[in-house]
C-alpha cells in the first residue's frame, strides 16, 4: 500500500448533525405523546365518555334481560329469582317460534353459505361475463331490507296479489310455497348470500392459485382438488355460516310481513308481540331475548371451535395471485343461467312484485291495462306518505354520520390493539362490539321500551320514553357494530409507518392524521356511510318499537299501509324510497370521483 | 411415468402468448434423463411460464413437450399435470394450511394410491429434509426455512421422474439459502429424478446446474454448461446477467485469432471476442470480476515485459479506489478508471479509498462485442 491518500473522494458516511437532532426530537415528542403522564387525564374523560355511551346505549338492554328472571326488581311481578318466564318461552306456541327461528337460521345458513361460495369462486376464479352487473346486484341485494323482499314477493303471489290480477287465476302451488317455511328460508337464505359472499371471497382472494397448482403437479384430479380449495376455505365458510345465522335468527322483516302472514311464527315476531300487545309481558319477550342470544352464541361458538387450533397463517411471500381463467362454451352458459336464475329469485322478482304492486292500485280485480302513477302521485301529495320518507332520510343522515365518526374511533382502537396484542380496553372494545352485533335488534328495542318506560328511571329526570331522540339513540347503537366492523379491515391495513412518519416530517397529529390516514381511507369511510344510510333509512325493527306515535319513520309506515290494504301507496312509498337512496349513492359516488384528489382514489375499496 | 429414475425432457419451439403478450418465443431445449437443467433469467423472461407449461399448469399455443417417450403437449394434446408423474416445489411453498405437516407429504402418496404404508413413507421423507417429529404440525407453525424442507419432502415423497423447483430459495435469508441449496441439490440429485429449476440469482444457477438455459423476454439466448456461458456468453445480455465487473467502450485496434484487441481512454485490451467484429469497430469491453486483478500504485512507471506498446501498457487499466467492502475472505474494490467503474475487483488485502492502483485484466475473462450505439 503506496498510496495513503486517506481523503474520501465520495462522503458516504457523512450526516449533517441538524438532521439527527430532528430525527432525535420527533422521535422523543412521539413517545411521550404516548406517555401516560401527560395524557392520562384526557384518557380518563375518554374513558368515561366511552363508558358513559356504552351505559346509555346498552344498559337498557342489560335491564330488559335481566328482567326475564327477576321480575319483581322491575316491578313486573311477584318473584326475585324465578326460572318461570324461560320455562314458559321453552313451552308451548313460543317454543314452536323458536324452533321455527332455528330452523329456517340453519337453513337460510346453508344454502345462502353455499351459494356464496359458489358465487365467491366464480367471481374469484373466472371472467365472469358482466361481472360490474352481478357486483351491483350483490350490493342492492345487500342493502334490501328483508321485508321488501318478502313483501315483493307476498304481493306477486297473493291470493288478490300481482300475479293472480295478472293471469286471472289463482297459482295455488306457488302461493303456498311463498308464504310458508320455504318461502321464509327463501327470503333469509338470499339476504344472506351477499354477507356468505363477503366472508367467503376474502378467503378465496387471499388464497392466490399455487395451492391448487399444487395439489394437481402432486396427482390430484378435479374433486381432490376441489377438497383442497373447500378445506382451506373453512375459516371463511364457518363465519359465513355463523354470520347467516345470526342475521337470520335477528331477522324481524320477515316474521312482521312474509311469516305473520303466513300464520308461521318465529321468535323475533312473537317477542315484539309481548312487547307491544296489552298489557305488555316483559318477562316473556326478555326470556326469549335471552334465548334468541343463546342462539346467536351458540353459532359463534361453534364457529371458533372448528377454526381454533388450526393456524391458517401461512408464508404471505410472493404468493402468486390468481388469474381468473375465461369461461367459455357450456360452462359461461351454465355460470350465467345460474346467476340469472339467483338474482331473478333473489332480486328480480320481489323488485317486480313491489313495483307491479305500486302500479296497479287496490283493486284487486284490476287486470294489465289498468297500470297507473296514481300512488306516485299520492306520494307527493298526501304528508302521510311523504313525511315517513322525509323522516327517515332525516334519522338515516344524522345516524349514519355519527355512526361512521364513531365507528372510525373505534375501529382504530381495535385496528391498534390488534396489531399491539394488547388485553385491556381494546379486547373489552371487542367483546362489546361482538356483543353488540350478536345483539338483535328487535330485543334492543324492546330493551329501550322497557328501561325508558321504567318509573325509576322517569324519576331520575330521564325522559327518553317515546322521543325521536330516543330513536336516534337506537339506530345507533344498531348500526355501530356494523360501521366499526366495516371500517376495521381497513384500519387494520394502515401501517402505524404512516402517520408516523408524517409526523417525523413536521406534521402535527391532526395534519398527520388528515394527510396519511384520510386519503388511504376516504373511499372506505364513503362506503361505510353510504351503507350505514341506506340500512338505516329502511330500518323496521328498532322503527317500530321505538317510533313516537305521529311520526311514522318510513319502514313502519309502509308496513302499516300494507296492512290497511293500501298496497299501492305502501309499495309505492317503498320504491321512492329506494330510488333515493340510489340517487345518494350515486351523487356521493360522482362527487367523490370529481371532487377527491387523485391520489384518493387510488385507494378507493369496495 | 411412476419409475424412480428420471425421464428426458424434450421441449420444441413452444410458444405461449397472454392476450398481446409473448411470453415464450419458439422455445426449444432437451435434457437428458437425471439431469439438473437452471432456467436463468429477469423477471419476466418467461422461465417461470416455461416451468409451468412443463408441469402442464399452462398449456403452451404451439410447439410440444416430451417427457421421456411420452408426448404431454402438442395441438389440442394436454396432459393434465396430474398425470405427469410431477414433485414439484413453488415459489411460496403452496403448503397446504388445512393440512399437518404429515398430510401435506402423504398427499402424494394418496393421490397415486402407490400402496404401502402412506404413514411410513411420509416420515421416512420428513427424516430425510431433517424434519422427523414435525408431522403432527401445521404449516403456519413452521418457519420459512421449515416449510421449504416439507414442500421439498412433498416433492420427492412419490418419487417423481420430474422435479420442478419454482425459485424456491428466493424468499428466505441468506445463510438458510445457502445450506438449502446444497440440500436440494444432493437430495434431488439422490433421487434420481430429472431436475428443472429456475432462478434469477445467477450464483445459484452457477452452483447447481448441469446445463443453464438463459431467458431473455420468452427466448432462450444460450442453453449450455455453466463454463461455456460463463466464458463464452452467447450475447451481451448473457453476459451482463451472469455478472460483470465492468461495461465500458472501445475500439477495435486488430483480431488476433479468437481475441481482439481493443482501444479506449488510454488502455489496450485483449478480449476474447464475440464474433462480428473488425478493426475500426466501435466495440464494448464486458469484463468478469474473476479477471481482474489490482496490481500497484498508479504513479509508479510499469515494469518491463508487461508489454509495452505506443506507451501504453497492454491489459493494466490505471483507476483510483473509491470503495472497499470486506467479504470474508478478503476485500471487494471499487474502483475509477477514465470513463467508467470496476466493481467486485478482489484483493485479499484491502487497498485505502482514495489510493492511486493499476488493475490487471486477464484475457480469458475480457469480452469483446460489437457496440449497438455510437461509441461516446
Amino acid at each position: 500500500m503506496t498510496a495513503t491518500d486517506h481523503s474520501a473522494p465520495v462522503p458516504v458516511r457523512t450526516v449533517p448533525s441538524t438532521v439527527e437532532s430532528t430525527v432525535d426530537g420527533t422521535g422523543r415528542r412521539r413517545f411521550s405523546w404516548r406517555r401516560p403522564a401527560a395524557t392520562s387525564l384526557t384518557r380518563l374523560a375518554w374513558s368515561l365518555a366511552v363508558l358513559a355511551v356504552v351505559l346509555v346505549m346498552l344498559a337498557p338492554v342489560l335491564g330488559f334481560l335481566l328482567v326475564a328472571i327477576s321480575p319483581r326488581a322491575f316491578g313486573q311481578g311477584d318473584a326475585w329469582f324465578t326460572l318461570a318466564p324461560l320455562a314458559s318461552a321453552l313451552s308451548g306456541s313460543t317454543l314452536q317460534a323458536l324452533l321455527n327461528t332455528a330452523i329456517t337460521g340453519v337453513c337460510a345458513a346453508v344454502i345462502a353459505t353455499a351459494i356464496g361460495t359458489a358465487l365467491a369462486l366464480l367471481f374469484g376464479r373466472t371472467q365472469v361475463p358482466l361481472a360490474g352487473f352481478w357486483r351491483l346486484a350483490l350490493w342492492a341485494l345487500l342493502l334490501a331490507p328483508s321485508y321488501l323482499e318478502a313483501l315483493g314477493w307476498t304481493r306477486l303471489a297473493e291470493r288478490d296479489g300481482v300475479l293472480a290480477a295478472l293471469s286471472g287465476t289463482d297459482i295455488t302451488w306457488l302461493r303456498h310455497l311463498v308464504m310458508g317455511p320455504a318461502g321464509v328460508v327463501w327470503v333469509l337464505a338470499s339476504r344472506g348470500v351477499p354477507f356468505a359472499f363477503l366472508a367467503v371471497s376474502g378467503v378465496v382472494r387471499g388464497l392466490g392459485r399455487d395451492y391448487e397448482d399444487a395439489a394437481r403437479v402432486h396427482g390430484a384430479g378435479r374433486w381432490s382438488r376441489l377438497r383442497i380449495t373447500i378445506g382451506m376455505l373453512a375459516p371463511g365458510l364457518w363465519s359465513a355460516l355463523a354470520i347467516v345465522f345470526a342475521e337470520a335468527i335477528s331477522d324481524y322483516g320477515v316474521g312482521a310481513t312474509l311469516a305473520a302472514g303466513a300464520n308461521f311464527p318465529i321468535a323475533t315476531y312473537a317477542l315484539a308481540g309481548a312487547v307491544t300487545n296489552f298489557p305488555a309481558d316483559y318477562p316473556g319477550a326478555a326470556a326469549i331475548g335471552w334465548l334468541l342470544m343463546v342462539l346467536v352464541l351458540f353459532a359463534l361458538l361453534a364457529q371458533r371451535m372448528a377454526t381454533r387450533g388450526r393456524s391458517y397463517a401461512v408464508l404471505s411471500g410472493r404468493s402468486r395471485p390468481c388469474r381468473p381463467v375465461p369461461l367459455r362454451g357450456g360452462r359461461r352458459v351454465l355460470a350465467l343461467g345460474a346467476l340469472c336464475v339467483f338474482f331473478l329469485l333473489a332480486l328480480g322478482v320481489p323488485a317486480f312484485g313491489t313495483v307491479s304492486a305500486s302500479l296497479l292500485g287496490n283493486f284487486g280485480s284490476a287486470d294489465a291495462s289498468s297500470f297507473t302513477l296514481q300512488a306516485y302521485q299520492q306520494v307527493f301529495e298526501r304528508s302521510d306518505l311523504l313525511g315517513p320518507v322525509l323522516l327517515s332520510l332525516r334519522l338515516a343522515l344524522i345516524t349514519a354520520t355519527i355512526a361512521v365518526a364513531a365507528g372510525a374511533l373505534i375501529a382504530r382502537v381495535l385496528a391498534r390493539g390488534a396489531r399491539a396484542r394488547r388485553g385491556g380496553a381494546a379486547s373489552l372494545l371487542d367483546l362489546l362490539m361482538l356483543g353488540a352485533v350478536a345483539l338483535p335488534a328487535i330485543v334492543l328495542g324492546a330493551g329501550y321500551i322497557f328501561t325508558y318506560n321504567l318509573p325509576a328511571v322517569t324519576a331520575l329526570g330521564i325522559q327518553l320514553y317515546g322521543t325521536l331522540t330516543l330513536l336516534v339513540i337506537g339506530l345507533l347503537a344498531g348500526a355501530l357494530p356494523q360501521a366499526s366492523r366495516l371500517l376495521m379491515g381497513s384500519f387494520a391495513q394502515v401501517q402505524d409507518s404512516l402517520p408516523a412518519a408524517a409526523r417525523v416530517h413536521g406534521a402535527g397529529a391532526a395534519r398527520a392524521w388528515g394527510t396519511t390516514i384520510l386519503p388511504l381511507l376516504s373511499g372506505s369511510l364513503l362506503w361505510a356511510w353510504l351503507l350505514t344510510f341506506a340500512d338505516r333509512l329502511l330500518e323496521l325493527p328498532l322503527a317500530s318499537m321505538l317510533y313516537p306515535p305521529g311520526q311514522e319513520p318510513l319502514a313502519v309506515a309502509v308496513t302499516t299501509l300494507i296492512a290497511g290494504y293500501d298496497f299501492a301507496g305502501g309499495t309505492a312509498v317503498l320504491v321512492v324510497a329506494c330510488l333515493g337512496i340510489l340517487a345518494v349513492i350515486g351523487a356521493a359516488l360522482v362527487l367523490f370521483r370529481l371532487l377527491a384528489p387523485a391520489g384518493w382514489r387510488r385507494w378507493e375499496q369496495r | 411415468m411412476n419409475g424412480s429414475s428420471g425421464v428426458a425432457v424434450k421441449v420444441s419451439g413452444v410458444v405461449k402468448r397472454f392476450g398481446t403478450h409473448t411470453a415464450l418465443d419458439t422455445v426449444s431445449l432437451t435434457a437428458e434423463a437425471g439431469e439438473f437443467l437452471v432456467l436463468l433469467g429477469p423477471s419476466g423472461s418467461g422461465k417461470s411460464t416455461l416451468l409451468r407449461v412443463l408441469a402442464g399448469i399452462e398449456r403452451a399455443d404451439e410447439g410440444r413437450v416430451m417427457l421421456g417417450d411420452t408426448l404431454v403437449a402438442e395441438g389440442n394434446l394436454h396432459v393434465p399435470p396430474e398425470k405427469r408423474g410431477l414433485g414439484m416445489v413453488f415459489q411460496d411453498y403452496a403448503l397446504w394450511p388445512h393440512l399437518t405437516v404429515a398430510d401435506n407429504v402423504a398427499y402424494p402418496l394418496r393421490r397415486k394410491r402407490s400402496g404401502g404404508d402412506v404413514a411410513e413413507k411420509a416420515g421416512g421423507a420428513l427424516e430425510k429434509v431433517g424434519l422427523s417429529g414435525y408431522g403432527k404440525r401445521y404449516p403456519g407453525e413452521l418457519s420459512g426455512g421449515e416449510q421449504q424442507r416439507v414442500a421439498l419432502a412433498r416433492a420427492l415423497v412419490g418419487r417423481p421422474s420430474l422435479l420442478l423447483f419454482d425459485e424456491p430459495l428466493s424468499n428466505l435469508d441468506a445463510d438458510l439459502r445457502e445450506r438449502l441449496r446444497v440440500e436440494i441439490s444432493t437430495l434431488a440429485r439422490e433421487s434420481g429424478a430429472t431436475v428443472v429449476y429456475i432462478t434469477h440469482d445467477q450464483s445459484e444457477a452457477f452452483a447447481l446446474a448441469d446445463m443453464i438455459g438463459v431467458l431473455e423476454r420468452g427466448r432462450l439466448v444460450q442453453f449450455d454448461r455453466p463454463e461455456t456461458v460463463y466464458l463464452s456468453p452467447a450475447d451481451p445480455f448473457v453476459a451482463r446477467f451472469t455478472g460483470l465487473a465492468a461495461d465500458l467502450p472501445g475500439v477495435v485496434v486488430r483480431l488476433d485469432g479468437e481475441f481482439a484487441v481493443l482501444d479506449g481512454c488510454g488502455r489496450r485490451v485483449r478480449a476474447r471476442s464475440m464474433g462480428g467484429l473488425a478493426a475500426g469497430d466501435a466495440a464494448r469491453l464486458l469484463v468478469r470480476p474473476a479477471a481482474t486483478r489490482i496490481v500497484r500504485g498508479g504513479d509508479e512507471p510499469a515494469e518491463p515485459g508487461d508489454g509495452v506498446v505506443d506507451g501504453v501498457v497492454d491489459g493494466v487499466v490505471p483507476g483510483t479506489i473509491v470503495d472497499v467492502a470486506y467479504r470474508g475472505r478478503g476485500y471487494d474494490h471499487v474502483v475509477t478508471i477514465s470513463d467508467g467503474v470496476l466493481t467486485g475487483v478482489f484483493d485479499e488485502r484491502a487497498w485505502p479509498r482514495g489510493s492511486a492502483v493499476r488493475v490487471v485484466l486477464d484475457p480469458q475473462g475480457c469480452i469483446a462485442t460489437g457496440d449497438v450505439t455510437n461509441l461516446m
